[in-house]
């Protein structure tokens, strides 16, 4: 009997072990992520405390943009392309356009291209950082600074960054 | 048995063997011919295996039947045979797995493309958008396929020209370029892909992903989207057309004049 | 273990009659024939299903049903297949055999057995009755990716709540598996002496209490995700739909493994009985579904190889994916292996398992294929990939079960079937399932993605003919249905020893068994 009861405690352990680990997967995936540059994914915060530094090393920058949900807003980057010495820091923006009458907030979710060179893409500022509001029929410019870390592989001679717009309207009450 | 009537097809005239399709297109770019290349090499492998295990099973069938005879034998292990076909089979995979690493590394080389065409995921339609050259716009299933693929249509899907193939404005890319394609989508994940052309890749919202394609030889290449992304998932086409570079650039100059000519018009 | 043994004493002296019976039996025999029924009939709801789909395919063009509900039978079928007709099948065979194979009077938990048996029909009831929704079922397919899944319509948490009803079952199955085999053999049944069932029953409990509550977590994320403001899976609050994939394959590669390997149980006891020799290499057997079990748990992403993963991932649940073909191998090796120089006779359960090993054998050789992940983006999300799977899970699973009723049926009625009857529904089978599915592998490669309601004429041929096949396949099944009661009504009885190249000691027991199997522990050499 002892022995059956030893059986069914180290049992359930394992189950519930199994329901948390689902959920630290979570975590580990975040983690994950960084490492291999999964989804090229990026810094979402601020990074401080960047030194220039010349390297004579000039890479492309593409930036392009999507509106999920085919919500009524205009979202584009104000450049198409940068071309940019790495170790420099640079600012551009993305201009986005309210169609509606009303107040609306976004967030916008960023993802590089090639993932594995994501983590070289540091934002020093970003207007995805935060969630953004804007007015009815209101035309914003979201700014971006950021520089291309010198470590990049020397293979990599072109970077896009894509942001995707979200409409969050519906979490405005809720704040 | 897959290869007899490989063979079979083989020997059907070329109009009948059209819809009896039995493998998997070699394709036009570096990538669409090394996946054919390890699909195929996979492929004999299987079927030697098969005739090796499937032989000797059918030979103790017929010879090892009761009904002829025959005296059950004691052994029930060797050591030295379980070795053996533990560590033949993995050899073999070594050996596969070489090819199938180098074709990996080649496909998910995206630098040096010469030209940018992002694809975004609707339900359910494609947009497409040339980053360098600046020419964007919607691509959909065509209206004659639309109308047929309702449910009690009343036509004959037989009679529609490219039936479920066909799109209002095709996609047009250069042959000998190399092309990154960058993938995302609006509301749900889609996945983009034309046989032809090589693998697939997923359209997932929020994120982007890449894939790149080098067009060896002009023609139309058709696709379709490749991952369950609700209703009409099914009708959702991708047309390819493939021109020479020269030809490539005479269409976007259209493209972007039809565009100018649209803004004046409004 | 003697205290168990006198609560079922006392059970037995008050037993009722009648619907009470079945609802209140802690029997291991009854429930173990309740998950059997109820398993039979889910295999004729969900069969239903495929033959809608399958008319709906029969010529392109849509001329039966909207893409709507074409996708809620594509996902209910797989739900219902999944986890309604193999799974309780298994439990069924493993309620009804681990007691009479391992020397034991009941199983471990009686009352634990008849609750998780009697979740299941509430479960599906719920969840079918999802189709009678204004928004219908669930239609995002058995995999419920996000954000597709999370549009779904009201179908949603009912459809998730009765996902989680049946992993408590099979969890509170599994308990009750190892707890039995672990604590009630008989005396001298050593780890290395159980019959070659029992272990890999042994084995697919653990990957049950390891994949399922993976599973519970993922869609209790979904529901959170879809009511309570959070956002593991989208984008917009900083997650991330991919990673939905990753924890549900973590669960559902695992979940493969639970589908096939009590099949190679069934058919590692059934190859030797009737080749009158002992199974080649029992311990390389163990050790082989050992391996694959293990080796479930690091090749999920195979599933997943176009979401983007970085070239390293890629190359790794390539190489480890290729690596379980090893284990198999040795498997199927060791099968025919078992069955050279035998003295071979050739009953319903003996064409079954042969069946079985060259038909999964062939889903093995394209699962082989699909291991490439080169290849693999060619393959994916393609008929291919359908044709693979159902070759692992009919010819595979489903023979298995079937194979299993036949050789286990007479010693658990105490009648024999009619063997020509038997032998006419394996021909019927046979023939129909490749003629069903061997088609798919060819549309799969000429290009005709999986999930689709139409498709272009270039593939008619092919689907017409897999269309064929599963009507033919589907209506062999009424003939089952009807072994099976001529079967129960015969008043011939059998041997106590059906076969007699059978070993093991439910062979020793009357046919059928006594009540409680084993009174007394019998002593194993
Ligand atoms: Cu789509």
């Amino acid at each position: 009997m002892t022995n059956l009861k030893k059986t069914y405690l180290s049992i359930s352990i394992i189950v519930i072990f199994m329901f948390s680990f689902s959920y630290m997967l979570v975590p580990l995936y975040d983690i994950f992520c960084e490492i291999t540059g999964l989804n090229g994914k990026t810094n979402q915060e601020k990074i401080v405390g960047i030194n220039e530094v010349n390297t004579d090393r000039f890479v492309t920058v593409k930036f392009t943009s999507t509106v999920a949900g085919s919500e009524p807003f205009n979202f584009n980057p104000m450049e198409n392309e940068m071309i940019v010495e790495v170790g420099k820091i640079y600012t551009t923006s993305y201009i986005l356009t309210n169609n509606t009458n009303s107040l609306k907030q976004i967030t916008a979710s960023p993802s590089v291209v090639p993932g594995r060179d994501a983590e070289y893409f540091k934002k020093i500022e970003c207007f995805c950082f935060t969630q953004q509001q804007i007015n009815g029929k209101e035309t914003k410019e979201l700014p971006l600074q950021f520089v291309i870390d010198e470590d990049l592989p020397l293979n990599t001679k072109t970077l896009i960054l894509s942001y995707t717009m979200f409409n969050t309207t519906d979490q405005l009450g809720a704040k | 048995m897959k290869n007899y009537l490989y063979m079979l097809a083989l020997a059907l005239p070329a109009e009948i063997m059209a819809d009896w399709e039995v493998n998997m297109p070699r394709g036009v770019t570096p990538t669409s011919e090394i996946a054919y290349d390890i699909h195929m090499l996979m492929f004999w492998i299987t079927v030697v295996i098969g005739i090796l295990v499937f032989g000797v099973m059918i030979y103790s069938i017929i010879y090892h039947r009761k009904s002829v005879g025959h005296q059950p034998a004691k052994f029930h292990e060797s050591t030295k045979v379980e070795i053996i076909w533990t560590v033949i089979p993995f050899l073999i995979l070594v050996v596969c797995a070489v090819p199938a690493t180098k074709a990996l590394i080649m496909m998910e080389d995206t630098s040096d493309a010469g030209i940018t065409l992002k694809v975004t995921g609707y339900q359910w339609m494609w947009e497409y958008e040339y980053l360098e050259d600046g020419v964007n716009f919607f691509s959909k299933i065509d209206n004659e396929s639309n109308r047929a693929r309702r449910l009690n249509s009343g036509q004959n899907v037989n009679n529609v020209d490219n039936y479920l193939r066909n799109v209002d404005n095709v996609v047009v890319l250069p042959t000998d370029t190399k092309v990154r394609v960058l993938l995302t989508a609006s509301d749900v994940i889609h996945a983009w892909w034309v046989p032809e052309l090589g693998g697939k890749k997923d359209a997932i919202p929020g994120y982007v992903n890449e894939l790149w394609i080098n067009i060896k030889k002009p023609g139309v290449y058709r696709g379709a989207c490749a991952e369950l992304c609700g209703k009409d998932h099914g009708f959702m086409p991708i047309v390819v057309r493939a021109v020479p570079k020269m030809e490539y650039e005479k269409w976007v100059t259209l493209q972007k004049d039809n565009r100018v000519a649209e803004t004046k018009g409004n | 273990m003697s205290a168990n043994i006198h609560d079922i004493h006392d059970q037995h002296h008050h037993t009722p009659s009648g619907l009470m019976r079945w609802i209140t039996t802690t029997n291991h025999k009854d429930i173990g024939s309740l998950y059997l029924w109820f398993s039979l009939v889910m295999f004729f709801i969900g069969g239903f299903m495929a033959l809608i789909i399958r008319a709906e395919l029969f010529e392109p063009g849509l001329q039966l049903v909207i893409p709507g509900f074409f996708n809620q039978m594509t996902t209910m079928h797989a739900l219902i297949m999944i986890f309604g007709a193999v799974m309780p099948a298994f439990v069924g065979l493993a309620n009804w055999q681990i007691p009479i194979m391992i020397g034991a009077p009941d199983m471990a938990l009686p009352r634990l057995n008849n609750w998780s048996f009697w979740i299941l029909p509430f479960a599906f009831t719920m969840l079918l009755s999802t189709l009678f929704f204004d928004s219908g079922g669930p239609a995002a397919g058995w995999t419920l990716y996000p954000p597709l899944s999370l549009q779904g319509g009201n179908s949603m948490p009912f459809v998730i709540l009765s996902i989680h009803l049946l992993g408590i079952s099979s969890i509170l199955g599994a308990i009750n598996v190892i707890a039995t085999i672990l604590n009630m053999r008989a005396p001298g049944m050593t780890l290395m002496k159980m019959p070659i069932f029992i272990w890999t029953w042994l084995i697919t409990a653990f990957l049950l209490i390891a994949a399922m509550p993976v599973l519970a977590g993922a869609i209790t994320m979904l529901l959170t995700d879809r009511f309570f403001g959070t956002s593991f899976f989208t984008a917009s609050g900083g997650g991330d739909p991919v990673m939905f994939q990753h924890i549900f394959w973590f669960f559902g590669h695992p979940e493969v493994y639970i589908l096939i390997l009590p099949a190679f149980g069934i058919v590692s006891t059934i190859i030797p009985a009737f080749s009158r020799k002992k199974l080649f290499g029992y311990d390389s057997m163990v050790y082989a579904t050992a391996s694959i079990a293990l080796l479930s748990f690091i090749v999920w992403a195979h599933h997943m190889f176009t979401v983007g993963m970085p070239l390293a991932g890629e190359i790794f649940f390539m190489l480890t994916t290729m690596l379980i073909a090893v284990p198999t191998g040795v498997k199927v090796f060791n099968w025919v292996a078992t069955m050279w120089k035998g003295s071979m006779t050739f009953e319903t359960p003996m064409l079954f398992a042969l069946a079985f090993i060259i038909l999964f054998t062939i889903g093995g050789f394209s699962g082989l294929m699909l291991a490439m992940t080169p290849a693999d983006f060619q393959y994916h999300d393609t008929y291919f990939v359908v044709a693979h799977f159902h070759y692992v899970l009919v010819p595979g699973a489903v023979f298995a079960i079937i194979a299993a009723v036949y050789y286990w049926l007479p010693k658990w009625t105490g009648k024999m079937y009619s063997e020509s009857l038997g032998k006419l529904h394996f021909w019927l089978t046979t023939v129909f399932v490749n003629v069903t599915f061997f088609p798919m592998h060819f549309v799969g490669l000429a290009g005709m993605p999986r999930r689709i309601p139409d498709y272009p004429v270039q593939f008619a041929d092919f689907n017409a003919i897999a269309s064929v096949g599963a009507f033919g396949f589907g209506l062999s099944q009424i003939l089952f249905v009807y072994i099976l009661y001529n079967t129960l009504k015969k008043d011939v009885t059998a041997d106590d020893k059906v076969w007699d190249g059978a070993e093991g000691l439910e062979w020793t027991l009357s046919s059928p068994p006594p009540y409680h199997s084993f009174e007394k522990a019998p002593r194993v050499e």
